[in-house]
């Protein structure tokens, strides 16, 4: 690499579109072409020299960014509005700082003061956070600065002598992500856990409420057999408020009840993230393997998830994301971008490269530009690159006639400088083969996975593992739960939201709060009828007599056609022969359809469209057998 | 309304009657929700907590609230509101945005209107909102408050639910239960509906992120708690101006047959207050009290067949054209039939048994058949009309032939003969 170190210490070159030629000198701040062209890299030169064969000249760089290029969840670490004119070292090492000689477009000034028209730097960005700059590394003695890989990384807050006094703040003090909160060590998690918890009952029991409870809150909790979870939450409380009076100790039992319930409602939550994805364990390690390979190989590919709806595909992903992202804080893998998208959640497929690109770069374009802006940057070469995961969610919306949206995407990570891993989620298995033309299907590949919906004992322990220990179920009645769901649709959302009626149920059930203990099967069944059982009946039951009679009618008049359609004048005379019966006094027409459309608009009845008047047809929504058994129960 | 300072304050009746109208009309016209929803209890009370910990503890929700038209749902969400609100610090804070499927007919107006809603539009501007989620997350964004992470709770009433489930993609909804199925801003989605099979119409992603939470309300009234119902529509306040007027006004009424009646034919509310407006209306200065007459008054007005109201209107002419239709109904067993047939069976009538009609031109018999088809009293059976000439068109009658003798019973001074031909059609010989 040293070889053809000194060949040119000077370069002439001629800059494009300009008749003057420009002399590059290293330590001089120069401007590399880029993505962007009103943007071009900026960089430090700090040698030239030539490749192996010494047919190309080749430099050597240190790179600055502009804000536009750190990535979209990073610039809030800069904690205040960026000058336009500022630029920060890097000091990662995810980007090769060999350039071709050719891509560099000129010089320019690069201060560090603050100046208005030139580009100024202050900080450095190591990728996960700004430092400040240590003015050792701005000098101009290329010779002096080590080859950039080595770069020592050195504490964010060097001895103040070395730091330039600077006015503004200059370093934002800020929440790194802790890396004991980090969760693959499972002791780890449980801290967290607790945190948070703790976090949320402050939030669900007002400060009042706390202190009322104080007192002896630890007989009680005790004696009903509290978890250790409560007990943590209690201790956060008592150390957080003195203890009470004598006569707050009649609320005791609220609060308890209070403690006791809301943590399962609350964890119960679809919403809240758990700690851990028990039951999609291979799942997990199958994608986290694939992505991490094209990461580490910088290379690209697709890959296909299927499954039903609630059975953990985004979740596995996202929590896959996480821990790879974790990994690459570490240091162990390159850092990555990750980019979601979702069908649903656009109007039209050919959005998704508008929000790809925005995401991206920040840049706000219509939808062909975007698309002609991203085929330019995974098709070509750029000097600084790192690989990006795009999740595609709801990938079924993204198809038009041509299928080119879709082409694109799974065509972008063959090429070979994309570096672009594409994730895609639907809900059908074979969804390459039936909406697919063969292009598309061809180069989404062969990589599927497919989730299945839970099972019984997986419910079981998804719902356990949520509860993370806290008894609030009876075990009959997880059971219950599991295996209707499971039987159902294995829709986890679903069982979760079963359970938290069922603990909001047994919480209204009791009338003295001291005895509500755990969800029993019959909260768990009532829950459940609320959920599950179909309202038809009851609404027949609780129709009026006119209206019963009419369902009537029709059966009559159906069993008297041997259809299962018949005109209303064919019903309207079954009905008033059948009020002849009962004793009562016939209807108009008039009021018969009113009768009829009500009927419809509940959808007990299946009607046509009521400007046919007396012609319309009629037919049932409802099986002939429910509705003789919901009007057979009325008459008894 | 003026406080009643002393007990016996007399007014003159001309003013009590105006103040009962004003207290029965809005109480009949909905303006006025009532003190507590009757009959739903427990359905309240399940809303009021759901609402409640959206509001106060910030969970998000999904609830649909499914029950036949004119059964409550509306004023039940709106009691709760009521309630909710009167909590201090929820009232501050909680956004409630209504939103109609028979008004937001796509999700574009709905986002617009719930921009509105929230006051967000001079924040929103004539930025360009690429897709319909980054308005949406704008939206929510917005709500945030400044430094704190937690955001207002915002209550989503979808009226007419079904229709919502029409629109392309259902996007509207995916988002609306996504964010209340993740931990964004804290949102309760409220659907009311009438269909009983609402959930079928939602998509299996859409169906997934819906909680599945339903509230029925299924009005199992019996007829006494009917009654009480009516009686209580119909007393007055307590602090009713003038004590005697009110006491003779709360007298009860004995016209159960007719509320009976009614009661047979539709449980809900919503009739029972037209019916109870019809007979208010009659009340004046001179007859200060619902009198039983004015009931049944109302109740006739209310079951009145509107087709044969129409009939009474008809001309002669008109009227044999419909008496022909019906025999070729009869003759015909329900096939349709054309102008012509009509016209032959017409003239046969004329003929051998009128006495009192002449003979009609053909194209005066033509105008009358248009003008029965104008008043849909009878219908065409082909789509295209512009093929046929008129005379051969195909048509059927939208009339009941026990509508057709009640209206000649009722038709003044109907010539005899012609009613006799109602009955008796003229044989072939």
């Amino acid at each position: 690499m040293f070889v053809g170190l000194l060949l040119s210490r000077y370069l002439n070159m001629s800059v494009e579109g300009q008749e003057a030629v420009t002399t590059v000198t290293p330590g001089q701040y120069i401007l590399i072409e880029g993505n962007d062209d009103e943007y071009p890299f900026v960089a430090k030169l700090l040698k030239f020299f030539g490749d192996e064969s010494h047919k190309q000249k080749k430099a050597l760089v240190q790179w600055f960014l502009r804000l536009s290029e750190v990535p979209q969840n990073k610039k809030l670490l800069l904690g205040r509005s960026p000058h336009p004119q500022e630029i920060f070292y890097y000091l990662g090492r995810a980007c090769d700082n060999e350039i071709n000689a050719e891509s560099i477009l000129g010089t320019v000034d690069v201060r560090q003061d603050n100046s208005p028209d030139t580009l100024y730097v202050k900080l450095s960005w190591d990728t996960k956070a700004f430092n400040v700059l240590d003015p050792v590394l701005m000098q101009d003695t290329p010779a002096s600065t080590p080859p950039k890989p080595a770069l020592p990384l050195f504490p964010p807050c060097a001895s103040p002598t070395a730091t330039p006094v600077s006015r503004g703040p200059v370093r934002r003090a800020l929440p790194t992500p802790d890396p004991t909160v980090m969760r693959r060590a499972g002791s780890v998690s449980d801290t967290r856990a607790t945190m948070s918890a703790g976090k949320r009952s402050t939030l669900e029991i007002s400060a009042n409420d706390l202190l009322l409870c104080l007192s002896q809150g630890w007989a009680t909790l005790m004696g009903v057999g509290a978890t250790k979870k409560s007990e943590l939450i209690m201790m956060d409380c008592s150390c957080l408020f003195p203890v009470g009076s004598r006569s707050y100790f009649i609320y005791l039992d609220v609060i308890f009840v209070v403690l006791l319930t809301c943590v399962p409602v609350l964890r119960l939550h679809v919403s809240s993230v758990p700690e851990s994805l028990p039951c999609r364990e291979q799942e997990f390690q199958d994608i986290y393997n694939f992505v991490e390979s094209k990461v580490m190989d910088g290379t690209g590919g697709c890959m296909y998830i299927s499954g039903v709806p609630g059975t953990g595909k985004t979740a596995t992903i996202h929590e896959v994301i996480r821990c790879l992202q974790h990994a690459s804080d570490m240091d162990e893998i390159p850092t990555f971008r990750f980019i979601e998208i979702n069908g649903m959640k656009m109007t039209d497929p050919h959005q998704a490269y508008v929000q790809i690109l925005q995401k991206l770069t920040d840049q706000k374009v219509t939808a062909d530009h975007a698309a002609a802006l991203l085929e330019k940057r995974f098709s070509n070469p750029a000097p600084k690159k790192e690989t990006t995961v795009l999740l595609v969610d709801e990938l079924d919306l993204l198809w038009t006639r041509k299928q080119n949206v879709m082409y694109n995407l799974f065509d972008w990570p063959t090429r070979r400088h994309a570096r672009l891993v594409v994730l895609t989620i639907a809900n059908t298995m074979d969804l390459p083969e039936r909406i697919m033309i063969n292009r598309v299907a061809s180069r989404l590949g062969l990589t599927r996975m497919s989730f299945q919906p839970y099972s019984f004992k997986q419910l079981q322990q998804i719902i356990t593992s949520r509860l993370n220990k806290v008894k609030a179920f009876e075990e009959d009645a997880l059971q219950l739960v599991s295996r209707k769901v499971a039987a159902l649709s294995g829709d986890a959302r679903r069982c979760l939201d079963i359970c938290r009626r069922a603990t909001e149920i047994c919480e209204h059930s009791t009338s003295h709060p001291s005895s509500a203990g755990l969800v029993r099967m019959n909260h768990v069944m009532e829950a459940l009828d609320e959920m599950f059982s179909s309202s038809y009946i009851t609404a027949i039951r609780c129709a009026s007599l006119q209206e019963q009679l009419f369902l009537r009618a029709v059966i009559a008049e159906f069993r008297r056609l041997g259809l299962e359609e018949a005109t209303f004048q064919q019903v309207f005379v079954q009905h008033r022969a059948l009020s002849r019966v009962e004793g009562l006094q016939p209807i108009s027409v008039s009021e018969g359809l009113a009768v009829c459309q009500r009927l419809g608009a509940c959808r007990l009845l299946l009607l046509e469209a009521s400007r046919l008047d007396m012609l319309q047809r009629v037919r049932l929504n409802v099986s002939q057998d429910d509705v003789l058994y919901a009007l057979k129960a009325v008459r008894d | 309304m003026s406080k009643r300072k002393v007990k016996e304050t007399h007014m003159p009746v001309g003013e009590c009657i105006s103040q009962v109208q004003m207290i029965l009309r809005e109480r009949f016209c909905h303006q006025r929700l009532p003190e507590k929803p009757v009959g739903m209890e427990s359905q309240h009370k399940h809303l009021l907590e759901l609402l409640r910990r959206t509001a106060v503890h910030g969970e998000s929700n999904s609830v649909l609230i499914v029950g036949p038209r004119g059964s409550g749902k509306t004023m039940l969400l709106n009691c709760v509101l009521r309630e909710l609100l009167e909590v201090k610090d929820v009232n501050k804070n909680v956004l409630p945005v209504h939103l109609n499927g028979l008004l937001q007919t796509d999700d574009r107006i709905a986002l617009k209107e719930i921009t509105r809603q929230l006051n967000l539009e001079n924040v929103v501007g004539d930025k360009v909102f690429g897709s319909f989620a980054e308005n949406l997350a704008f939206l929510l964004e917005a709500l945030k408050k400044g430094d704190r992470s937690s955001s207002r709770p915002v209550l989503f009433i979808l009226d007419e639910f079904d229709l919502f489930a029409h629109h392309k993609n259902q996007t509207l909804l995916y988002n609306l239960l996504d964010v209340s199925q993740s931990a964004q801003a804290p949102v309760a989605v409220i659907g009311l509906t009438c269909r009983l099979d609402v959930l079928e119409l939602l998509e299996k992603r859409v169906k997934s992120r819906f909680s599945h939470r339903q509230i029925h309300l299924l009005s199992s009234l019996s007829f006494i708690q009917y009654l009480d119902n009516v009686r209580s529509q119909l007393s007055l306040p307590q602090d009713f101006p003038d004590t005697n007027f009110y006491d003779e006004w709360n007298d009860d009424q004995s016209v159960v047959d007719v509320l009976q009646r009614h009661y047979n034919s539709s449980k809900d509310f919503r009739s029972l207050h037209l019916l109870l407006m019809l007979a208010l209306s009659r009340v004046s200065a001179s007859k200060p009290a619902i009198k039983p007459t004015d009931l049944l008054e109302a109740s006739r007005v209310c079951m009145v067949d509107s087709k044969a109201n129409i009939l009474h209107g008809l001309s002669i002419l008109e009227l044999c054209l419909i008496i022909a239709m019906k025999h070729l109904n009869d003759i015909y067993e329900g096939e349709p039939f054309n102008f012509q047939m009509v016209h032959n069976e017409f003239k046969k009538f004329l003929q051998r048994k009128s006495h009192s009609i002449h003979n009609f031109d053909k194209p005066v018999v033509i105008k009358a058949f248009e003008h029965l088809q104008q008043l849909e009293l009878i219908k065409s059976m082909d789509s295209s009309t512009a093929k046929i000439q008129k005379e051969y068109q195909l048509m059927k009658l939208l009339l009941d032939h026990s509508q057709i003798m009640e209206a000649l019973q009722k038709y003044p001074q109907c010539p005899t003969d012609v009613k006799q031909w109602a009955i008796v059609p003229v044989l072939e010989t």
